[in-house]
């Protein structure tokens, strides 16, 4: 990869508030928007869960009926009769009980082989690459970033959870907002006075002085009439159990993340795009267990999310896009783990999306040094949502790529 | 504008984790000359002598999983070494009389930045901890030399994994972009090449202890940089650290953490001259006695670790003696940015990156339970009207603009609040 852009990425990941400017939000000033400029029902929203580490596509949709797969991967391959079986031979983790349950109602996409062209085994390359969108010229902005570009500006359009903003948000002009997890809690009484005065400005304020205080200032922005909004409990998932003793570890940071997604989603906040991750992919050792955590969290927690719009009004305009920088090598390494490898699949979930297999799946026959080849380009995915979600120009934000996946969407 | 204080705050703040009571007011005696010059000559200190070095037993391969008991009772072993780890650490930073020598030692972990995450095992990251304090103020090169030797190093950018035949390039290619030469400064070929000159280091995981495998070494010549000869792990190190663009590369990343991250290095302050020889020190006297330091636009903001030992420092509160145990690891937490835990090879982010809602609301919080521990004793004994005065001395501040000095006097009587108001004011949050 080229080494220009690799350091502009870590600056992105590093200080993406510095160059473009992210704002970060609290959650009432999302909340009062929601009140005084709601995003208008039908209005298709995206939402991204990126997995962080390189999940393992092998053992996420197994190729059960292979005999390869289980040849390479004597110790840590999930058996026929334990997989959740789907179809063309490929069957879900077990731990991925609630998407089994999205793919029988047709709601589950499935891409297989989803790569990029010239896999690097880097994950800091390779998320550089799936969060800019650019594997050929390297650039700095993200994706949704350059979406956001030709948008008219509005701190609200684009929004991730967590205190510093994913690179794929970085625009060229503008960045999408970061929203801290569990939301702000701001002191209150004398402390909270005194507080709110040293957020004032003060005219010997360097920048970086003038900045701090406007992060203290900011915590104070709140307005009264919207904070009941929020503060009551995420909305009930009707059809899954409130605590779930089983896979998803009940409180994981993504349901968090989720879950406060939901609520402002329900709330009618004015976001077309969310970022939301999960780290911890990156199994190469004892990988069966940590993934089987993993993959039950993801299966849940996005159940859990999509069940939460229900009743909103606006369960049919979320699409939720789950990706993973790379895929890991076919063979399993000496530690019952396996290491960084290539493609992967990648998984598009909606009522607005034809659940089903796309792309081939890649051939255990036919390696490529030792890896899994790409089938299909990730670009194909981007330019679909950005098409048909985003009503944008997929061609203008990616650098002319013409590819689509064919039906993807009713 | 007074000068002399300006210049004294960002030494205590950038190079030293804050001053301890009464040095601020001494070094206000004593000038910044001799103040600067003292921080070369510090022996640790008795308090350090006090703290008992972790002994990290090697805690083997992880047990199978079919022993739950074993496994579970692993997991826990593991994450108790790294908090012990962690906490040794943070007492280090906050009680050595040697301040510049541990902050030397944190600015190399954000630039080498190993993360226990992948590493797992508390030992080789409390080895890579020690070799990185043996060279803080040392010679570049031989810096260069014990981290490519390092075990956690090697573990993090997959060295275990760089064999002749398929080679893994990422630790060479970090090496040069992120730790020696930095970008550009090499070709894509150049990454083959020192890729294949790293061929054949194993790591034990649990110690970090590598060894030399010849059979999985590529001992072929390999051209670079001009030369066309075979090449390993330290003949290799010594070609790239040899370069000059390594001068300028390191002198950058140091102007960066202590000076500015948003005005360029400028060659008036000779700091790349004296880096040459690759000695450290001399850099860093560069870097204090050159004038750098007074230009007022160079402001920084203290990242959560130096703001906490900042805090500890001029409280003299010991962080592993802070209740509940896991206090302080939660707040540096929820604050992003706990030692031994970078977020990515390029270490942590500067400036504004610190400066959300979220992290002051944190910092608040934190501040507000540190307050309950601290012993207002000394301030209280202050009279109240000198009391603003007095705080500004402890930890070290430039100057209050009126924002602040009006917080602070209509908190004058509680105590508590006065003290959260004042390390959370933007005086202190950057370094003016």
């Amino acid at each position: 990869m080229d080494t220009i852009s690799r350091r502009k990425f870590l600056q992105l990941t590093g200080a993406a508030t510095v160059g473009a400017g992210a704002a970060m939000l609290s959650i009432s000033e999302i909340a009062e928007a929601a009140i005084t400029r709601p995003l208008p029902l039908g209005t298709p929203i995206v939402v991204v869960v990126t997995l962080y580490g390189g999940n393992d596509g092998l053992n996420t949709v197994v190729p059960y009926t292979d005999s390869m797969y289980y040849s390479m991967r004597p110790d840590i391959s999930y058996k026929p009769e334990t997989v959740l079986q789907l179809s063309d031979g490929l069957g879900l983790n077990p731990a991925m009980r609630e998407m089994k349950s999205l793919w029988d109602q047709k709601k589950l996409a499935i891409i297989r082989g989803v790569g990029y062209p010239y896999p690097d085994h880097s994950h800091f390359s390779s998320m550089a690459i799936w969060q800019t969108g650019s594997p050929i010229s390297h650039i700095s902005s993200g994706w949704l970033g350059r979406w956001l570009d030709t948008q008219s500006a509005d701190p609200m359009l684009a929004i991730s959870l967590g205190s510093v903003p994913p690179p794929l948000f970085a625009g060229v002009k503008r960045s999408g907002s970061a929203l801290p997890l569990g939301g702000l809690v701001v002191p209150s009484g004398k402390l909270g006075m005194r507080c709110q005065t040293l957020g004032k400005s003060s005219i010997n304020d360097s920048p970086l002085m003038a900045a701090a205080a406007i992060s203290m200032g900011n915590l104070f922005s709140l307005s009264d009439n919207v904070t009941g909004v929020l503060k009551g409990p995420a909305p009930v998932a009707p059809d899954l159990p409130v605590i779930n003793g089983g896979n998803a570890g009940g409180d994981s940071s993504l349901q968090q993340q989720l879950d406060l997604v939901a609520k402002l989603i329900v709330a009618g906040a004015p976001t077309k795009a969310w970022s939301v991750s999960l780290g911890g992919f990156d199994t190469h050792a004892n990988e069966a267990n940590a993934q089987s955590v993993l993959l039950g969290n993801v299966s849940y927690s996005v159940a859990r999310f999509l069940n939460q719009l229900k009743g909103s009004g606006r369960a049919s305009d979320v699409t939720v896009l789950i990706y993973s920088e790379f895929g890991r090598r076919v063979k399993a390494n000496a530690s019952q783990g396996t290491d960084h490898g290539t493609s992967g699949p990648v998984f598009v979930i909606g009522d607005r999306i034809n659940g089903g297999m796309y792309g081939d799946q890649p051939s255990l026959n036919k390696l490529i040094d030792g890896d899994l080849a790409v089938t299909t380009d990730f670009r194909d995915i981007y330019s679909s949502i950005l098409e048909r979600d985003l009503k944008a120009d997929p061609a203008q934000i990616l650098n002319g790529w013409k590819g689509r996946v064919n039906s993807l969407y009713k | 504008m007074e000068p002399q204080r300006l210049e004294l705050s960002r030494l205590y703040a950038r190079f030293a984790f804050g001053p301890r009571p009464g040095e601020f007011s001494q070094s206000l005696k004593d000038g910044f000359s001799p103040s600067a010059k003292k921080l070369f000559s510090q022996p640790q200190g008795v308090a350090l002598d006090s703290l008992t070095t972790p002994n990290f037993p090697d805690l083997g391969a992880r047990p199978s999983q079919a022993n739950a008991a074993a496994s579970k009772a692993f997991t826990a072993a593991l994450k108790a070494q790294s908090d012990e780890l962690t906490l040794w650490w943070l007492d280090r930073m906050a009680l050595t009389e040697n301040p510049l020598l541990e902050r030397m030692t944190w600015f190399w972990h954000g630039h080498w930045a190993t993360s226990i995450d992948k590493v797992n095992f508390a030992l080789p990251m409390f080895n890579q901890n020690q070799t990185l304090r043996a060279n803080a103020l040392g010679n570049f090169r031989t810096m260069a030399h014990a981290m490519f030797n390092d075990g956690a190093l090697q573990i993090w950018l997959d060295g275990n994994d760089n064999i002749k035949g398929a080679p893994n390039e990422n630790l060479s290619r970090e090496f040069m972009e992120l730790f020696t030469l930095g970008v550009n400064n090499y070709s894509e070929e150049d990454v083959k090449a020192l890729a294949r000159a790293f061929t054949g280091y194993q790591v034990v995981r649990s110690t970090g202890v590598v060894t030399f495998n010849s059979k999985r070494h590529d001992s072929d010549p390999i051209r670079l940089f001009g030369s066309n000869v075979p090449l390993n792990g330290d003949t290799a190190t010594d070609l790239v650290v040899s370069r000059p663009e390594n001068i300028t590369f390191i002198s950058q990343r140091l102007w960066y953490r202590f000076v500015s991250s948003s005005s360029q290095l400028d060659t008036k302050f000779g700091i790349e001259a004296a880096f040459a020889n690759r000695e450290i020190s001399n850099a860093v006297n560069a870097l204090l006695f050159n004038g750098a330091l007074s230009v007022p636009q160079h402001t920084v903001v203290r990242q959560p670790v130096e703001w906490f030992i900042a805090v500890c420092r001029a409280f003299s509160l010991q962080p592993s003696k802070l209740t509940p145990k896991t206090m302080v690891m939660n707040y540096l937490q929820k604050m992003a940015q706990v030692p031994f835990l970078p977020p990515n090879v390029g270490g942590w982010p500067t400036d504004e990156a610190w400066l959300s809602s979220a992290s002051a609301q944190f910092r608040i919080a934190f501040a507000a339970a540190l307050a309950k521990q601290i012993d207002l004793n000394s301030m209280a004994s202050v009279p109240s009207e000198k009391r603003i005065a007095y705080i500004k001395d402890l930890l070290g501040i430039y100057d209050f603009s009126t924002r602040t000095f009006t917080a602070l006097t209509n908190a004058k009587d509680d105590l508590q609040q006065f003290f959260v108001l004042a390390v959370c004011s933007p005086e202190f949050i950057v370094s003016a």
